[in-house]
């Protein structure tokens, strides 16, 4: 048999590899004292508190939570948007004499974008301390970045014809570019509005894990007691938040996706904004927070250049950076690789539904709550870290895998079975297959998202570029945060080239369109 | 006479349209059959019921005897289609796709090493010869090759099966004529090609009346319908102007 390059469906199975070193090094360095914990942790998924004083204060922290992922949305739309457009080559076409300024925003745009929103925290923090505003501009500076590169990706892969026609015609260069990118800019918006929504409200949550308020510091408290019963009670409100939410997302797609008029669209898509912010504002503000109160800085002492120069040398950086390439690397795998190995292993209708819940499940718990559970009966490395990103991601990557499986041709499945095959050859060739390309395209773009949150897990979980900035920041060490931050930017953009050049390999050979 | 298919009784389709109605075809061993009629007459929806991959609202189709949803997939693999819509997989090479007629026959371990290689090389290629293709095109990306060549890529996954009997969807549309009567000729007179055992038993749809004499059995369809059903010999033109 003569090999030749693997097919994409094959890479879409090998990257679940990643569970050998991982369960190896669990097992290791398991001990039995947590396991009673972890059982009543998952015991107590079927019983959660229906406590009077625990719903209510569950429900003050989603308030918080939605309240404030909304405001921080529309505001990173609106940014984003505008840069966006900006740095798109397209917008500067029509002014070639100022291109080098796009070019300047787009470029510039990496940086905050490389952070996560938990490291803009825990930094603003230091700055403005504990304050509604932190988790705001915390989710604006990197998700306006994130939209912008969307945005101008999307309108730097439209055609240039019409707009120079338009031009041609006389028409002056702000109408030419507002007629021809507008109706292609309302789409792009909504769809990609609608999951940084999602994110957002994810965000949140995790900002909350580390302290600014809401669902998420209900959820690490009640994690830290051992409340498992009043922890679930949260989650499941929390579930049942984003379930209502996805299906009110799904059907305004629909509704703005039918044959409604661009001035309706865009008019409904203004509303949309406005409400949002309006009702954002007025929510924290019943809710008690000093919304309108000006912000007070604390001045920081920036390191002076000695104090940089002693940073580099007393920092294990080398060790570091290969701990959270290493963390990023297994939870990838781990991510890519379990959804469809489930898929094949387990083909037809029911299990597919019951992957969905799974991946449901798994969407839920934030990553960081995932590390402490698993410290509960193992020690502290790059396994658990890996473990539970992994564990987050896969369900995302699980979803969206059985999400484009629902609405996939069956033509081929049908074929392959008709002529005799397994139900599990028939899905890896009928059902599998078709997708695998995009499916790695998306796993592309999560792994470059999976090692922008390995901070968040390193805080947590005591590894990583995470572990040491938490553990600087604790002791005011300015110049070894300074330090850490650009290093993790610098990886993160490095990740981001390469993730991007990966991503546009595998969507250059696809077939088929992927739900993101 | 051996019978292998038969379909009884078999009614299909929406409130929106009748797709076949009160459909009565037992097809024998040996027998080469055009299925022909008009585009929308109901060809494809009878092979898909045919073979299996659709359920009709009414009626119930059996192979040699047993009801087809209750076959083995032993059994399965004794029944080839061609598709329509091809229904290649775009994402592996020739030899892969090729391989997948023979998935039938093989566990699912030879299914993840087909995904590594190219198994059974030489099978594949004199597959590929059948249908005038050069062996090196084993290796080609099915995304890479013009409508005509991925046609005979699928006429070539169905000769991999090796099965007793084969359903085509119209399988010389996108061929010139030249290849299209060699392929006939393939299927109607040869019972081997190199180490391939051509299927003894045939339907095939097609709009090129020219070439219907190759066929000892005609199966005209109209709205759904069976209209004509009879040895080849005993067809005259006005029947075939009435079916059109």
């Amino acid at each position: 048999m003569k090999l030749i390059k693997p097919v994409s469906t094959l890479l879409t199975l090998i990257p679940s590899i990643a569970y050998i070193p991982i369960l190896i090094e669990i097992i290791k360095g398991f001990h039995i004292g947590g396991l009673n914990i972890i059982f009543l942790f998952i015991k107590s998924a079927i019983k959660p508190s229906f406590n009077q004083e625990v719903v209510k204060s569950a429900w003050e922290g989603l308030q918080v939570t939605i309240a404030t992922a909304l405001t921080s949305w529309v505001i990173s739309m609106l940014i984003g948007i505008l840069l966006g457009v900006l740095s798109a080559d397209l917008f500067w076409k029509s002014i070639p004499k100022f291109s080098y300024l796009g070019k300047f925003i787009k470029y510039s745009l990496a940086i905050p974008r490389s952070i996560h929103e938990v490291i803009w925290g825990l930094l603003f923090i230091q700055i403005l301390g504990l304050n509604i505003w932190v988790a705001i501009i915390s989710i604006v500076i990197p998700y306006s970045a994130l939209t912008a590169r969307v945005i101008s990706e999307q309108l730097d892969s439209f055609d240039i014809q019409p707009l120079i026609a338009l031009k041609k015609t006389g028409s002056n260069v702000i109408s030419s570019f507002i007629t021809i990118l507008l109706p292609k800019l309302i789409p792009i918006v909504s769809t990609y509005g609608s999951y940084r929504f999602e994110c957002a409200i994810r965000g949140v949550t995790l900002l909350g894990i580390f302290g600014l308020g809401g669902i998420g510091t209900e959820l690490y408290l009640t994690l830290k007691s051992f409340e498992f019963n009043e922890m679930w009670t949260c989650l499941w409100m929390l579930w049942l938040v984003m379930i209502l939410l996805e299906k009110f997302i799904r059907y305004l797609r629909s509704y703005l996706s039918e044959n409604i008029s661009l001035k309706n669209s865009f008019l409904i898509s203004i509303s949309i904004f406005s409400l949002s912010l309006s009702l954002g504002i007025s929510w924290l503000y019943n809710l008690n927070f000093e919304i309108f109160t000006p912000l007070s800085f604390s001045y920081l002492n920036l390191p002076s250049f000695v104090e940089i120069r002693n940073g580099f040398s007393t920092l294990p950086l080398f060790k570091l950076i290969i701990t959270t390439i290493l963390i990023t690397f297994f939870a990838s795998g781990i991510a890519i690789g379990t959804p469809p190995i489930l898929l094949v292993l387990f083909p037809g209708k029911f299990p597919l539904k019951v992957q969905n819940f799974i991946w449901i499940f798994f969407r839920l718990i934030p990553p960081p709550l995932t590390t402490i559970l698993i410290l509960l009966f193992t020690n502290p490395n790059i396994s658990v870290a890996a473990l539970s990103l992994g564990i987050t991601h896969m369900g995302v990557m699980g979803r969206l895998l059985t999400d484009n499986i629902l609405n996939q041709e069956k033509n081929i499945y049908r074929a392959i079975k008709s002529n005799g095959s397994s139900r599990k050859s028939a899905t890896l060739y009928g059902i599998l297959a078709p997708q695998s390309n995009n499916y790695l395209a998306y796993g592309a773009y999560r792994s470059d998202v999976i090692l922008k949150e390995t901070a968040i897990i390193g805080a947590v979980g005591g590894v990583g570029l995470g572990w040491q900035l938490q553990e600087s920041l604790s002791s005011f060490d300015w110049a070894q945060v300074m330090i850490i931050t650009a290093t993790f930017s610098l990886l993160t953009i490095s990740g981001e080239f390469l993730f991007n050049t990966s991503q546009n390999y595998w969507l250059k050979n696809s077939t088929n369109n992927f739900i993101s | 006479m051996t019978k292998l298919l038969e379909l009884k009784n078999i009614s299909h389709g929406s409130k929106e349209s009748i797709r076949l109605k009160d459909i009565n075809l037992t097809i024998n061993q040996g027998e080469k059959i055009a299925l022909i009629g008009k585009s929308g007459s109901g060809k494809s929806t009878l092979i898909s019921i045919a073979n299996g991959s659709l359920i009709p609202n009414e009626g119930d189709v059996t192979w040699k005897g047993s009801h087809i949803k209750n076959i083995s997939n032993i059994e399965s693999s004794k029944i080839g289609t061609i598709w329509q819509d091809l229904s290649l997989i775009e994402e592996l090479n020739v030899a892969q796709n090729i391989n997948c007629g023979a998935l039938g026959k093989h566990n699912f371990i030879w299914a993840l090493k087909n995904l590594l290689g190219v198994l059974d090389k030489g099978l594949c290629q004199d597959c590929l010869a059948a249908v005038s293709l050069p062996k090196k095109t084993i290796y080609s990306y099915i995304n890479k090759l013009s409508g005509g060549q991925k046609k005979r890529i699928a006429i070539a996954r169905l000769l991999r099966q090796e099965p007793e009997i084969l359903l085509g969807d119209e399988p010389f549309s996108n061929l010139d004529p030249l290849l299209s009567k060699n392929i006939l000729n393939l299927f109607i007179n040869q019972k081997n090609y190199l180490r391939i055992k051509i299927p003894e038993t045939i339907l095939i749809s097609l709009h090129q009346i020219n070439l219907i004499n190759n066929f000892n059995r005609v199966i005209g369809l109209k709205d759904g319908e069976i209209v004509i059903d009879r040895e080849t010999l005993n067809i005259n033109q006005s029947e075939f102007d009435c079916l059109y």
